[in-house]
């Protein structure tokens, strides 16, 4: 056996730039957060070649995750072209060499801000949410340690008490992204700041989603068909953003989360927010063939 | 929407790279090796912050980044994730340091003495305009003096615990790969010794100076005396593969001890960091003498200030909030309209809504 | 002939609350020594005492606050068995949130200060696991009403009302899940005397009421002697004398009770 033969040649980054080690821990906290769903894990979380704050904990995640034969999607605020998921996208590709894609239906990996498709995901694929605030107690319990053990008690009666304030002050639940929600019964997790549209999607889903706070350092997941609660009162419905009647005014989809543009003239035109979903409908209404996947929401109503 | 343009984002950010780039010009050798001997206190800074002592890298980060701090931190920071760990180096005491500087504000003198070593301290703070005239600005030359102070001395608090005022710090028994990283586990709290220091050492100087400021003007329980401030370089020592202990290189470190009295005892508050920044080391020693009995949520308690001197972390947040927010904010608009309608036909009707 | 007494007021023959042998150090400091205390249902246990007499320890140790050293505690209670000092984290607080209600003298210990009076009630109601909004509005109600507060400031947070409102407040968090005990921890110190008068009648109405079994502390005799039916006099960590409250007040045997006794006459 030469030397040769045990080295590698001198490269200036690992595959997928986080070194070995690195995606062992994040495997490793990865598997430990879908074997107790919902429950913040902590993790090292480097630093990565962009800001902290945009989008670095479903980054690393990603690279874990990916190999050359992986299509990968990212989308921020719903945009796949929105500036920031083209900077992520092309990183991505860059350093571990994927496909990249804008349509759901064939994306391996998803890699979002704020946002989950309108088309149902599949079992072959994985949702990584970019966390800006893993903490759903943080507006209750800004200390980190006692939020802790907070958890650990499923002491969760300030988070209640939360909603109970604001119907009484404001006669109805004021939450509106980051709805607090229960995973599997037992850790109430933030999803992430999706809209309330979005919340019912991971309910009893057939896709893995991963959440990951890069800067906060903390990984959880919601694995397969696990149950997905928002919070609510037994005699005050969980209510979605009122989107269901609306039409986008570009590709005349309707019935779907939308960008509210506000006009010069004083109104508004909507716009859908799923930009790859617009962009699909209008091909397909200009006579293009465009495989259309199933959605969530059917004329606007999320089948219970 | 200007800035989500259907299709326009990759052109987009390419050339608003393009952009910052053309105002700073070409990156020649010639400027970083300029950078680097000019403005070591800075390339000190930007790498005690970094945690990664390397010059060069440091003066290449300043120039990448036309001295914007925070960007050039980052990019260190992001190119030490993607080095290996090959060793870790003995333990540097503080007796083995080789001294520049150590003054103590505890005693007149101390044992090994005082020395003043290079500083701006005394210096009048007076701009040396004669330059843009066109002149040179020479320095006088150093006289050395009659008898050199001697490289290594004892620290002042060894001499203190001997004369029983403090209790010595308990020698930390772990060793190697063992001793608590940051930088490859997250900090939780309470928190390690290890993980407390190293945060310290790698804090943003701004935000650490803000929080030991605030400590020592009265809102921290304990008035820091800087029982020993110490500029000096230490040797990092590893151990080779076949055993044989060498001398890998030198590098530049501050350390400050700083006591209040609590009791019939000192109190000893610590850090240390790579380089040499003063201001940084008395503020985050400050907040290490305070920590111990500060109330939950306070400004020094530990949580707190790790949390908040973290500069990557910090700034990274803060610019974030650039980035368009849109789907969060149409989610809370709605909930805001709703609540007024309904507010609205609750005055209405007088009747309630629901 | 037939003679016809009113039902006395002690009936049953076992304790609801048994504190045994309880003793609690801190450093060097005695808190309490060898302290033992007990309550029938539905009766009214006043313990008195100078400050650092242990009595709020002691108080703090019957909501399970605090641990102490060596002795037992225990709450005759269906699904409530063996020492309680023994239970877990999560049974301590199940049994403190649903079994136990308590009363501080500041509070800022017992209230959130800046949310509505009403959800200061129905957070114990959360915590109990009631997750109907109309039923906690109703249940925080009806026990706000109870505690004599003014249904008009329902949803006022505490921080805007005075210190006597402040402790109906507690009350109604306290009772809002009738609980098998009541611990009251100087509830009048600190109130105007006629604010306390007030407070203490609402107390001793809610007693009579629903039966429910209290443990008031207070350093105050006329307080102890207003709601207690048996007396338990501290001083220095240990219990100098015990009995039923008449005994206590009219025929004092230890040195320190006569001389509150006579004090306060």
């Amino acid at each position: 056996m030469t030397l040769h033969a045990l080295t590698k040649p001198w490269e200036p980054m690992s595959y997928g730039f986080l070194d070995a080690s690195a995606k062992r821990e994040i495997r490793r906290k990865m598997i430990k957060a879908i074997a107790v769903p919902g429950c913040q894990m902590p993790y090292a979380s480097h630093e990565v070649p962009m800001a902290r704050g945009w989008g670095t904990g479903g980054l690393q995640v990603s690279l874990t995750l990916v190999n050359p034969s992986m299509r990968v999607k990212v989308i921020d605020q719903g945009a796949d072209d929105s500036v920031n998921a083209a900077s992520i996208r092309r990183f991505i590709a860059r350093v571990a060499g994927t496909p990249t894609t804008m349509d759901t239906l064939d994306a391996d990996l998803i890699q979002s801000r704020h946002r989950i498709p309108e088309e149902v995901l599949r079992e072959d694929q994985v949702l990584v949410l970019q966390v800006p605030n893993p903490e759903p107690l943080r507006p209750v319990q800004p200390n980190m340690s006692i939020a802790r053990q907070m958890h650990a008690d499923a002491d969760y009666g300030r988070m209640w008490l939360q909603l109970y304030e604001q119907i009484v002050r404001s006669g109805r639940v004021m939450q509106g992204a980051s709805y607090p929600s229960l995973v599997h019964g037992r850790h109430v997790m933030t999803p992430s700041p999706i809209p309330r549209w979005d919340v019912p999607k991971l309910h009893m889903a057939k896709h893995l989603t991963i959440l990951s706070a890069g800067r906060e350092k903390r990984i959880f997941a919601v694995p397969p068909f696990t149950r997905v609660e928002p919070l609510v009162f037994s005699d005050v419905p969980y209510k979605v953003e009122d989107h269901a009647d609306l039409t986008c005014h570009r590709s005349g989809t309707r019935g779907f989360f939308m960008n509210e543009i506000p006009q010069d003239d004083g109104t508004s035109v909507f716009e859908v927010s799923d930009s790859a979903w617009g962009v699909k409908a209008i091909r397909r209404r200009d006579g293009e063939e465009v495989a259309l996947g199933e959605t969530w929401y059917k004329n606007g109503k999320m089948p219970s | 929407m200007a800035y989500v343009a259907t299709r326009g984002g990759e052109r987009a950010i390419e050339q608003s790279q393009r952009l910052f780039k053309a105002e700073l010009g070409d990156i020649t050798p010639e400027r970083v090796a300029e950078i680097r001997s000019a403005m070591p206190y800075l390339i000190d800074r930007v790498m005690g912050e970094a945690s990664l002592y390397d010059e060069d890298l440091a003066a290449l980060a300043l120039a990448q980044t036309g001295g914007e701090l925070y960007e050039a931190v980052l990019l260190l920071r992001a190119w030490r994730t993607t080095q290996p760990r090959i060793a870790v180096a003995e333990p540097v005491t503080q007796d083995a340091l080789f001294t520049h500087r150590r003054i103590s504000a505890a005693f007149k003198d101390i044992p090994g003495g005082q020395v003043l070593g290079p500083t701006l301290d005394y210096a009048h703070r007076i701009l040396a305009t004669e330059v843009l005239d066109g002149q040179t600005h020479r320095p006088e030359p150093v006289e050395p003096a009659a008898k050199p102070a001697p490289a290594n001395q004892p620290s002042v608090a060894a001499w203190q615990a001997e004369n029983g005022l403090l209790r010595a710090a308990v020698p930390d028994t772990q060793t190697g790969n063992d001793i608590p990283d940051v930088t490859r586990e997250p900090l939780l709290f309470p928190a390690k010794r290890a993980h407390t220091l190293q945060s310290l050492a790698r804090a943003e100087t701004g935000g650490v100076l803000a929080l030991g400021y605030a400590a020592q003007r009265g809102y921290g329980q304990a008035h820091p005396t800087v029982n020993e401030l110490r500029l000096a370089e230490a040797e990092v020592v590893v151990t080779h593969p076949r055993g044989t202990q060498f001398s890998a290189g030198r590098v530049k470190v501050s350390q400050a001890e700083v006591v209040s009295k609590k009791g019939e005892q000192l109190e000893l508050g610590f850090s240390a960091t790579l380089g040499w920044n003063e201001v940084k080391v008395i503020a985050a020693a400050t907040l290490d003498l305070n920590s111990k009995s500060a109330p939950k949520g306070s400004a020094t308690e530990e949580e707190f200030f790790l949390y908040h001197t973290e500069g990557v972390e910090s700034s990274g947040f803060c610019i974030h909030f650039k980035l368009p927010h849109y789907v969060t904010f149409q989610s809370s608009l709605y909930a805001m309209r709703d609540a007024k309608a309904k507010k609205a036909a609750k005055e209405k009707s007088a009747e309630p809504a629901e | 002939m037939t003679l016809t007494l009113d039902a006395p007021r002690i009936v049953t023959t076992h304790p609801l609350l048994q504190v045994h042998h309880v003793s609690k150090s801190y450093g060097s400091v005695n808190a309490l020594r060898d302290v033992s205390a007990i309550a029938y249902p539905g009766e009214v246990l006043g313990i008195v005492g100078e400050s650092g007499s242990g009595k709020s320890t002691l108080l703090r140790m019957m909501n399970l606050e605090e641990t102490p050293d060596t002795g037992s505690y225990t709450l005759d209670l269906p699904d409530v068995e063996g020492n309680l000092f023994d239970l877990d984290r999560f049974a301590r607080r199940m049994l403190c949130a649903t079994r136990i209600g308590i009363v501080y003298q500041n509070p800022h210990l017992g209230l959130l200060m800046k949310h509505s009076s009403s959800g200061n009630v129905a957070e114990r109601l959360l915590v109990a696991g009631e997750r109907s909004f109309a039923t906690l509005r109703a249940k925080a109600t009806a026990a706000l009403e109870a505690s004599e507060f003014p249904l008009d400031r329902l949803d006022a947070p505490p921080i805007e009302l005075s210190g006597g409102m402040q402790q109906r407040v507690q009350l109604a968090k306290a009772i809002a899940l009738e609980p098998a005990l009541l611990l009251l921890d100087e509830p009048t110190t600190g109130l105007d005397v006629s604010v306390q008068a007030l407070v203490l009648d609402t107390l001793k109405r809610l007693q009579q009421e629903r039966r429910i079994t209290m443990v008031i502390v207070s350093h105050d005799l006329g307080v102890i002697k207003t709601l207690a039916d048996r007396v338990m006099v501290m001083k220095g960590g240990e219990v100098v004398e015990a009995g039923l409250a008449d005994q206590i007040f009219q025929d004092p045997q230890h040195a320190y009770t006569q001389q509150l006794v006579h004090a306060k006459l």
